[in-house]
């Protein structure tokens, strides 16, 4: 008898603390639409959440890494990465589709204290900077990009993302595009097994450590560099022109794009050398939207997406986001129809 | 059975009465509380359970390799290894400890051997404050104030008189490992404290007057009666305050520079077990990654069960009294 | 004729007495230094807007902002987190003292001390990886990683107190024909409700500052305010650390006035608790 009850009794305490948690965590209130993932996009975001009255619209920059998790494990109605979603993250996530919605550039921050102009730097370095091969301001290779700079004895710290990056994705991309070394050693990826420097998470936490620290050196969403007041350099491209992530070397970038492929990854670093690029910032990026084929809220996302596509590009200039192209514009929208409740 | 009923032979005999009958407010209770007791240990196993079962497909992957591989690769090589964090929290922890340990100790000497009775209560009250500061706020003024500090006066400082040490090597910078094993002593004082506190006060007075009563300075009859009749406890608590260090996430990634390296310099950045965990499990895109992370957990409870359990054990079998209060 | 002491010894002891104070002193000298930082810099971002106005990020042009959203979810996370912990840590006491026997005892107080020393960051991913997966997130499953951390504070806490109660007080009870479940409700448990209180003040105390529960199990929340536990809702906590990693000097002043408001309730609560113990332990007659 006493056996019994000891078993009843611990059953159902398991059972009881289980289903109190477990039910209870479900439910939605409606009007609201859940986003998390890129803190590339979210200055975007931000104005979009602001400018757009039919559905409340909360967004978390927790990082693309974070938004293709989130979305696959459906804690979100939509997730936001500048990665394009691999084969096995498109069957985790069971029936998502990505969605390119906004186009900008990475930025090259750095923190020179005193220095007398722009900083110019270009694939190569760049690269050596963040194997750990070019170690001070002062190399003579640096110096040879920078004839006119004073550029002082200063030991250089590279920042790069701690966590799953899309802006990680792009930098990568891009310097493995123009550097066979890096491309070798370390490869493209949301993140990698970086050589040397310290680890911030999200955009936030790159610029506050190049802010913070002097000699630094990383990268970010240019809307970053601009709230926070960073220099940034002056990257060469494939031309040999000096380009900046301004409005003309992005749209100069995604000029590369004619046809979207069936998955929707596109590519625009390193533009190569032709005249219709020669303004063309190297280092620049489309950036998705993933959507899940099947949602009880498909409606409300098909609606805001497209408001996002079309009017909520308005907001982008200002904060260095050029209007997606028309020929993405229409992929977009095509695939957006795929999302159904 | 007497004639005269005297109300005690009379309960007496309600009470054998009683025995017999089976009484269902008696068993519910009794019921409950196992119940709530059974849920709370069952805790513990399910949280063992749940966390290995995440970590499974790495263990599978990786195996025992995993401890000794320096790799973190989330990439498109996917190759991950936890040598690197083990490093950084052996380094960050033990070098917390050692300065926390012989700090906290005498820290309980002084607030219970050797400071005016007038002054004990304040100033237990005020390290006991320590203990109310949050992890989260002492990460906040280790990056915003002590970092800044650290870099541009500790660190140099350090350089230039301990500098043919490789421990002091290096380039000073914000995010290290030193500013995370100074976050992490502050973190453990309290503990290592009031623990040690508890125990100087468990010695028996009239040891302690005998030994002063046979010409001892104070200090030698600390050093002879306290310390001899608190060791196993101070062995416990400074087991507790590791665990407590090597258990701690949000502080240490707050200052540490989030780096997978081993070197010898305490000036550069590193990482370690917990703030890993804390760093990089929301945004890992793909299940290898996941369950690498969990592999990482699953260590980090193999090492804080056995500190805990250890600690315990000591303190019940070597103590021989009330276990003592943390 | 009295003999003095070696010369060298009394130096001896000098100068490990010394060390003991400069010790204490340097920890009272660390905390000063940090409390004062959190104060001088955060006292100047505490006014009406910090506890009533939302975060704006990425906004254009200045906006008072505050964080209203975390307050309210703190209290509301850190509230159900304790009616979750409060039955289950008074009842496992109970169980502790007045019915197990006594190897039983031993291996569940061994659990429960296990269980306090699990390091908050692998509460957090169990919770995730159980409530989280596939249903959102919640302030209930916050809520239900802070009763974790707390369980066994409040059992600890009930269970000495319980145990303080004399035996015979048990014994008269059972003598004059009271049940066993009748003696322990009405009679044992209400003197340890001043230790109840204590442990149950002292375990809000810790967990109002946890960050590492909360940071997989209620992070994505939005800038507006409500209070819904079945929604991921916003905290003191997390905020503070979303805060510190942000390049914004803005942010910064409002991490500081966050972190001031969290020391100064945890240091009210904490305070509460003692004096409580203290009363309860003069109304025990317990001279220590």
């Amino acid at each position: 008898m006493r056996k019994l009850t000891t078993l009843a009794a611990m059953i159902a305490a398991v059972a009881a603390l289980g289903a109190a948690t477990s039910t209870a965590s479900t439910g939605r209130s409606s009007g609201t639409l859940k986003g998390a993932g890129s803190s590339f996009v979210a200055p975007l975001v931000a104005q979009w959440q602001a400018n757009y009255k039919s559905s409340d619209i909360q967004y978390n920059p927790i990082g693309s890494g974070g938004g293709i998790a989130a979305i696959t494990n459906r804690t979100v109605d939509f997730g936001a990465s500048d990665a394009p979603l691999s084969s096995d993250q498109f069957k985790a996530c069971k029936g998502c589709v990505q969605i390119p919605w906004a186009l900008s550039a990475t930025a090259i921050p750095y923190n020179i204290p005193g220095l007398n102009g722009r900083l110019h730097l270009n694939a190569g370095v760049l690269a050596d900077i963040y194997l750990g091969k070019i170690t001070n301001w002062n190399s003579g290779r640096i110096k040879a990009l920078n004839r006119g700079l004073s550029l002082p004895d200063l030991k250089i710290t590279p920042v790069y993302r701690s966590d799953n990056s899309g802006t990680s994705y792009n930098f990568t991309d891009y310097l493995a595009n123009a550097s066979a070394a890096w491309k070798s050693k370390v490869g493209v990826g949301v993140n990698a097994n970086w050589p040397s420097g310290i680890g911030a998470p999200k955009s936030n936490g790159v610029a506050a450590a190049v802010g913070q620290t002097k000699g630094a050196v990383g990268y970010v969403d240019v809307a970053y560099t601009l709230k926070n007041h960073l220099s940034f350099a002056a990257i060469q491209n494939k031309s040999g022109k000096w380009a900046l992530p301004g409005l003309r070397g992005i749209k100069s970038a995604a000029a590369l794009i004619t046809k979207v492929p069936a998955s929707g990854e596109l590519s625009i670093v390193n533009p190569p050398k032709a005249a219709k690029y020669k303004n063309a910032y190297p280092i620049s990026t489309f950036t998705y939207v993933i959507l899940p084929t099947k949602t009880s809220s498909a409606t409300e996302l098909r609606h805001f997406v497209f408001w996002a596509l079309t009017n909520g590009q308005q907001y982008g200039p200002r904060l260095l986001f050029v209007p997606i192209p028309k020929v993405v514009l229409s992929y977009s929208e095509k695939t957006l129809n795929k999302v159904k409740s | 059975m007497s004639s005269i009923a005297t109300p005690q032979a009379a309960a007496r005999a309600a009470e054998l009465r009683r025995r017999g009958r089976f009484r269902p407010g008696d068993a519910v209770l009794h019921g409950l509380t196992l119940a709530a007791a059974l849920a709370a240990v069952a805790l513990l196993g399910l949280i063992a359970w749940k966390v290995t079962d995440q970590a499974r497909p790495a263990i599978h992957d990786f195996g025992l390799g995993f401890l000794t591989t320096k790799t973190w690769d989330p990439g498109t090589r996917q190759i991950f290894g936890a040598a690197a964090f083990l490093f950084g929290t052996a380094v960050t922890s033990l070098g917390a400890l050692l300065i926390a340990g012989p700090l906290s100790i005498a820290i309980a000497l002084f607030l219970t051997e050797l400071a005016p009775r007038w002054l004990r209560g304040p100033i237990g009250a005020l390290v006991e404050m320590l203990a109310a500061v949050p992890s989260v706020v002492v990460g906040l003024w280790g990056i915003l104030v002590m970092g800044p500090f650290v870099a541009d006066h500790f660190e140099p400082f350090l350089k230039r008189t301990l500098g043919f040490i490789p421990l002091f090597r290096g380039d000073p910078s914000i995010f290290g490992l030193l500013p995370a094993i100074l976050v992490l002593t502050i973190m453990i004082t309290p503990i290592v404290s009031s623990v040690s506190r508890e125990l100087f006060l468990g010695v028996p007075r009239d040891l302690k007057e005998g030994a002063l009563a046979l010409g001892t300075t104070r200090w030698e009859m600390i050093r002879g009666v306290v310390f001899p009749y608190a060791r196993s406890g101070i062995a416990a608590a400074l087991i507790l305050g590791l665990g407590r260090a090597v258990g701690e996430a949000i502080a240490v990634t707050q200052v540490i520079g989030g780096n997978v390296a081993i070197h010898w310099s305490l000036f550069q950045p590193g990482d370690t077990l917990a703030s890993r965990i804390a760093s990089q499990y929301q945004g890992a895109s793909s299940a290898k990654q996941v369950s690498a992370i969990a592999y990482l957990a699953v260590i980090l409870l193999c090492f804080s069960l056995v500190a805990n359990i250890g600690a315990q054990v000591i303190v019940r079998r070597f103590a021989g009294r009330h276990p003592v209060a943390r | 004729m009295t003999l003095k002491t070696p010369f060298r010894r009394r130096l001896v002891n000098l100068a490990m007495q010394a060390v003991a104070v400069v010790a204490a002193f340097a920890a009272v000298a660390v905390l000063a230094v940090m409390v004062i930082s959190v104060a001088k810099r955060g006292a100047g971002a505490i006014n009406l807007d910090f506890f009533t106005k939302l975060p704006h990020p990425f906004a254009f042009t200045p906006v008072p902002t505050g964080l209203a959203n975390a307050f309210v979810g703190t209290a509301v996370i850190v509230g159900v987190a304790t009616l979750m912990a409060l039955p289950i840590g008074v009842l496992t006491a109970i169980y502790l003292n007045e019915f197990a026997p006594r190897r039983v005892a031993f291996l569940i107080a061994l659990a429960l001390d296990v269980l306090n020393g699990v390091p908050a960051i692998v509460v957090g991913i169990f919770v995730f990886a159980l409530v989280v997966v596939g249903h959102g997130q919640s302030g209930l499953a916050g809520s239900f990683a802070l009763a974790i951390l707390m369980i066994p504070l409040i059992a600890r806490a009930t269970q000495e107190t319980l145990a303080l109660v004399p035996e015979s007080t048990r014994e008269a009870s059972l003598a004059l024909g009271v049940s066993r479940w009748r003696t322990t409700l009405s009679i044992v448990l209400p003197q340890t409700i001043g230790g109840i209180v204590t442990g149950t003040t002292l375990a809000v105390a810790r967990v109002a500052g946890e960050t590492a529960p909360l940071l997989f199990t209620s992070s994505l929340v939005g800038d507006q305010l409500h209070a819904d536990p079945r929604q991921a809702l916003a905290s003191v906590p997390l905020k503070i650390f979303e805060y510190s990693e942000s390049p914004d000097p803005a942010d910064h002043r409002q991490a500081w006035a966050a972190a001031l408001v969290l020391i100064a309730f945890i240091l009210l609560a904490s305070t509460v608790a003692r004096l409580l113990a203290a009363r309860s332990r003069r109304k025990l007659g317990i001279t220590r």
